[in-house]
């Protein structure tokens, strides 16, 4: 019986999972700090705390995300991209093609049938495509985030919005609220603006097998469901986990493979 | 190897002090595809243009707007802030549009920043076809600079000269050659950082004290000890880069090590020596642009290609890195054809959009290039089992 962990800072939120050999005991989410080794601390504290543990039963731990050469505390590092994808292979072992959207970049992989990534890409450009511009404009609507991301259902029109920069995007969001339409109709807008910029990701990688979503942007359905429409292919769902821990998860999945000999190289 | 760091670092480099110091003039020039040979022939110090050491980009984004290239904005910057004041000439290329613009915006900056373009001002031009009638015209381009640089500057460019000029370049090609030879073997005694740095630094350097030092350099890499290494092999193409932060950046990574580039700044021509008699002017052309393998000459892409697999195949390369400053379309659509040809022969590509200037981006870099790190670190697992 082996007991590791996973923690993935980003540079929204961080993230840990606990496993007990191949199954999930704990996972914890919180808010990033300023800085990472504190953002750090306080998830593994908390997940931790969740599972009734003390780090030192931790076997292995292997740190990923934004602030992973921060992380005091693990034998590890791994790039969240390789992550992402062990992750998502543990929630859905059909998934070869992964989109993961974090807080401040969105990534796109193809997988093999042990979650490695064979193939990525990332956005390169800046905000537009990431958790940071859902964030920024649910804040501009007065909405909490989870909120923005069913709106899409209830629009009835929804706007355009002609730039996907995020400053320019939130002008037209405030240009449309100052104009009076219908908040969920705004908030439709900025969930396809979102889906356009990763369907974009998503097409130059020519998704192949089972699509599968990590990150948080995963649970805002909006987005989901005109990325289907975009991409013309189901997103596979899955409730073995929340896709949010995928990265943190797949950190975990790595420790279990290093304490159980299978020679993952030190990265 | 010291010499080589502080001049691939710095714009205005001991050694161009130390040559002004003599009396002597300076000629900066933007692009590959300038002789250097004809400055030495005259006694002139070529030192190529670049636009390191900016700290903002007030000046260049007057001049060219946002949506292009930062190399010359880069250079335009250093030009509008007078980093540029040891020049006595400078002759710009259209190695691409972003380049050819140069020539303008840099007069235009100069009637509001005087003084900041130099007496001697040339545009040289560069056909982008390396065929018959191309040739000829490339011939006629270099009689014509030849001939402006002497009438500026007052000096006699001789056949002769130039044919001492070109041998004198020759050996350090063949120094460079040596350089590569040394990087293709299994234990590389020298990391791509070093060696980006003594090439860059070749182009601002005065080519006898760089030809000495190189061969000084090499002696003692050849004497540097060797331990085996589990390092990836990666090579760096694409968009100009004359950034030594970036081969650092890439080579922080231990298990990291750049065996070989496809740089305009880096080696790319050596082996290719140009012929010491003849016509020298038509062996330059030759040379520069008929054996040109940047995607700004049409119909030369399979050629461009064969000699990115056939430098693969030497240096052991087991992943390339490529490379784009934003808005460079050049490099932008050729780095996609590259990646699509090479993944398709097994050999794994990453693709990186950038600006140019002092590294802002680390966080993004790096995360990618761990991620490639390790993608090509399962591959050869899987392979292997």
């Amino acid at each position: 019986m082996s007991i590791v962990a996973g923690c993935d800072v980003g540079s929204l939120t961080s993230k840990a999972v606990i496993l007990k050999d191949h199954r999930i005991i704990a996972s914890c989410i919180v808010k990033s700090k300023p800085r990472p080794m504190d953002s750090a601390a306080a998830v593994m504290e908390g997940v931790l705390s969740a599972a009734g543990l003390s780090m030192n039963v931790v076997e292995h731990c292997t740190g990923t995300g934004y602030g992973r050469e921060q992380i005091p505390f693990v034998q590890e590092i791994v790039s969240e991209i390789s992550c992402h994808g062990k992750g998502a292979r543990w929630m859905l072992s059909s998934a070869r093609t992964v989109i993961d959207i974090g807080g401040q970049d969105c990534k796109t992989m193809k997988i093999d049938a042990e979650g490695n990534v064979i193939k990525f890409t990332a956005n390169d450009k800046c905000a537009s495509g990431t958790g940071r511009f859902l964030e920024v404009m649910a804040r501009v609507l007065g909405v909490e985030i989870d909120e923005l991301g069913r709106m899409t259902d209830r629009a009835k029109t929804p706007v355009t919005l002609a730039s996907t920069c995020t400053v320019w995007a939130q002008a037209d969001v405030i240009k449309y609220i100052n104009s009076g339409l219908a908040v969920e109709d705004i908030g439709a807008g900025i969930n396809t603006a979102m889906a356009q910029r990763v369907a974009i990701l998503v097409n130059a990688l020519t998704p192949e097998g089972d699509i599968f979503m990590t990150g948080g942007v995963a649970k805002n359905t909006g987005v989901v469901s005109t990325l289907e429409k975009l991409i013309g292919r189901k997103i596979k769902k899955t409730v073995k986990a929340d896709p949010q821990i995928a990265g943190a998860l797949g950190a975990a999945l790595i420790s279990l493979e290093k304490i159980n000999g299978k020679g993952r190289s030190t990265i | 190897m010291d010499a080589f760091y502080a001049a691939a670092t710095q714009i205005k480099t001991q050694s161009i002090l130390d040559w002004k110091a003599q009396g002597k003039q300076v000629v900066g020039y933007t692009c590959s595809y300038v002789p250097a040979e004809i400055f030495h022939a005259a006694d002139l110090l070529p030192v190529r243009l670049r636009g390191i050491e900016t700290d903002g980009m007030e000046i260049g984004d007057a001049y060219y707007g946002p949506f292009i290239c930062s190399f010359p904005k880069c250079i335009l910057q250093l030009a509008g802030k007078g980093m540029f004041d040891f020049l006595d000439g400078v002759v710009i290329t259209p190695g691409c549009d972003a380049m050819r613009r140069l020539d303008e915006c840099w007069r235009k900056a100069g009637e509001d920043y005087p003084g900041i373009v130099p007496a001697y001002f040339y545009y040289f031009d560069v056909p982008h076809k390396a065929e018959a009638h191309g040739l000829r015209w490339f011939v006629t381009e270099i009689r014509n600079l030849i001939h402006s640089l002497e009438i500026h500057f007052n000096k006699r460019i001789t056949a002769e000269k130039l044919r001492a000029a070109i041998a004198h370049y020759n050996q350090g090609r063949r120094l460079l050659q040596t350089l590569e030879d040394l990087r293709a073997q299994g234990r590389v005694p020298v990391s791509g950082t070093e060696v980006f740095a003594a090439t860059v630094a070749g182009t601002v350097m005065p080519r006898e004290e760089f030809t000495r030092s190189l061969e000084k350099w090499i002696k003692t890499l050849k004497k540097r000890p060797t331990p085996t290494s589990n390092r990836k092999r990666l090579m760096l193409v694409g968009s100009i880069s004359d950034d030594i932060d970036l081969v650092e950046l890439i080579e922080k990574n231990t298990n990291a090590l750049v065996v070989a580039e496809n740089l305009c700044f880096g080696v790319r021509y050596e082996g290719n020596e140009i012929p010491e008699q003849g016509d020298p002017v038509e062996a330059l052309a030759e040379h520069y642009l008929g054996r040109s393998i940047c995607p700004r000459m049409y119909g030369k892409y399979k050629e461009r290609l064969g000699y990115l697999k056939e430098k693969i195949r030497k240096a052991g390369v087991e992943g390339v890195v490529m490379q784009n400053i934003r808005f460079c379309d050049l490099h932008g659509a050729e780095n996609a054809l590259f990646e699509r040809d090479l993944e398709a022969e097994g050999i794994p590509c990453l693709r990186i959009e950038r600006e140019y200037g002092p590294l802002i981006e680390t966080g993004r870099m790096k995360l990618r290039i761990n991620a490639f790190l390790e993608r090509i670190s399962i591959k050869e697992k899987n392979h292997a089992a």
